[in-house]
């Protein structure tokens, strides 16, 4: 079989985990978030700061978050400054305080034991190894939202108070909190709340030409010389912005697209590779997301997915019957399945992913029942996904 | 008083203080379950050992609460000896 050459010279820069170094339409808030941070490299130890970094999915807030964090990191090398900046997502440890700050004192303390504390010794571990350490950190606490569900006021309020109860000592510990809505910060009590809203940093949605701006940066980086002309972009870009000007959603399509057009042996990405690619892409829910969850939680997904399938006309399913899918499911994977209120607690943490809606109603006949209906992803492509993932896991199981 | 400082030879005639040493010289800090575990060993004797360590100067024990870990002691020379003593064996492998 002859080589076909790729449009790709360097797909990599497409990934969702690549942090380009010029950010397109960014340029302010990073001009700001630096800003905020100044002290650090002038008069470390003397304070700390809070920053909430907020805006819609796609807006290019972990990116900026890292980007900042690569720029700090190389400025206080260069001026032997100890300090180190940490991003933890949140959503990735459920929301739980625990994890999220064991992870950060792992950044020092790689070997440091994962259980046999509270979350109160954890924070106070964490401020004792920065002493040790004699450097100061910022934290980004990606998907903050998480965490402020899963763990209420206090845990926040003892978080951010953190450096206000060691008076007199260095302040080494700052954060950056990202987050898709201010909202879920009024679930917080009012000191809580307090504690937080001090510097904000709105990030707007990108309109459609900054995406094109945006995929055109990308395509010069990812790939060959004239293999994308300037329509598919602009085609792309109209796509992302109908998506809520969602950036991601933008170069995860382009991608898709360049492997369509490598696919069909062709030199150049032509508009009929980026239809067929957002045909088969899942708004609303990135791969990335459900690649992350567990594995009773993706039976658990599949079998409200299949609920649907069969049953399209229905916009509700109740969690008992969906369980009857999940149970068949269980089998098909040789899992013992999962108690009822551990997919009660499935269906909850996929709700706080804005994949599922819950919702709690009285039954005249018995107790309480739940309702679940699915959100902006089709149940054919949700089942597809999830069946393909799942068929791997089994075979590198 | 502690107890007197051990002989050279009495610090290092043990095969596991010194498989001890270069476990944490390699992982930087760890707790006590976590060296037993590692090197298969219970935990009474590596508890035992790592305080014959910590007492000789060479290793310290950081405590985080209820947690304690041991490193390598910083401002000890004899711990630095040994580091310098295993990075050269490991560099003449």
């Amino acid at each position: 079989m002859p080589l076909h050459r790729s449009v790709f010279k360097d797909e990599a820069k497409l990934d969702i985990n690549y942090i380009p170094q010029k950010m397109p339409h960014r340029e302010k808030e990073q001009r700001l978030l630096t800003e905020f941070f100044s002290f650090i490299l002038t008069c470390p130890e003397r304070m700390a700061q809070r920053v909430i970094l907020t805006g819609d999915v796609g807006t290019g807030k972990t990116a900026l978050a890292q980007n900042f964090g690569a720029s700090i990191t190389s400025e206080t090398n260069k001026r032997a400054i100890k300090f180190r900046y940490a991003h933890v997502n949140c959503r990735e440890y459920r929301g739980t305080l625990l994890p999220i700050m064991h992870h950060a004192i792992t950044v020092f303390r790689p070997t440091f034991p994962a259980r046999g504390y509270s979350a109160e010794n954890i924070l106070s571990t964490l401020m004792q190894v920065l002493d040790e350490e004699k450097t100061t950190m910022i934290l980004a606490l990606d998907e903050f939202d998480s965490l402020v569900e899963n763990e209420g006021s206090d845990a926040i309020y003892k978080l951010t108070r953190l450096q206000e109860m060691r008076q007199g000592k260095p302040q080494r510990l700052s954060f950056i909190f990202i987050m898709r809505d201010l909202k879920s910060l009024e679930k917080l009590d009012a000191s809580a709340r307090s504690t937080l809203q001090r510097s904000i940093i709105s990030l707007e949605r990108y309109g459609k030409p900054q995406l094109v701006d945006i995929l055109s940066q990308r395509v010069g980086m990812a790939f060959e010389s004239g293999a994308v002309e300037e329509d598919v972009v602009d085609l792309i870009a109209e796509l992302a912005f109908t998506e809520t000007g969602n950036a991601r959603f933008g170069i995860e399509l382009l991608w898709r697209a360049g492997k369509y057009a490598d696919a069909e042996g062709a030199d150049r990405v032509e508009a009929e590779c980026v239809r067929m690619a957002v045909s088969n892409i899942i708004p609303g829910v990135s791969r990335s997301e459900l690649a992350r969850l567990g594995l009773h939680e993706k039976m658990f997904l599949l079998a409200v997915a299949r609920y649907f399938k069969q049953e399209n006309e229905q916009a509700y399913a109740l969690l008992s019957e969906v369980e009857k899918n999940y149970a068949v499911i269980c089998e098909e994977m040789s899992e013992q399945p999962n108690s009822h209120t551990q997919l009660y607690n499935y269906a909850q943490f996929l709700s706080s992913m804005k994949i599922l809606k819950l919702e709690v109603g009285s039954s005249v006949t018995r107790g309480r029942s739940t309702k679940l209906s699915l959100l902006s992803i089709p149940a054919h492509e949700l089942e597809k996904e999830l069946s393909g993932a799942l068929e791997q896991e089994k075979g590198s199981g | 008083m502690g107890e007197a400082a051990l002989e050279l030879e009495e610090v290092f005639s043990s095969k596991l203080r010194m498989r001890i040493l270069v476990l944490i010289y390699n992982l930087g800090s760890l707790n006590v379950s976590d060296v037993a575990r590692r090197l298969k060993t219970n935990f009474a004797t590596t508890s035992e050992h790592l305080k014959v360590l910590e007492a000789e100067g060479i290793l310290q024990e950081l405590s985080y609460g209820r947690v304690r870990m041991y490193r390598f002691n910083e401002g000890s020379a004899k711990a630095k000896a040994v580091e310098n003593l295993i990075v050269a064996w490991e560099q003449s492998k």
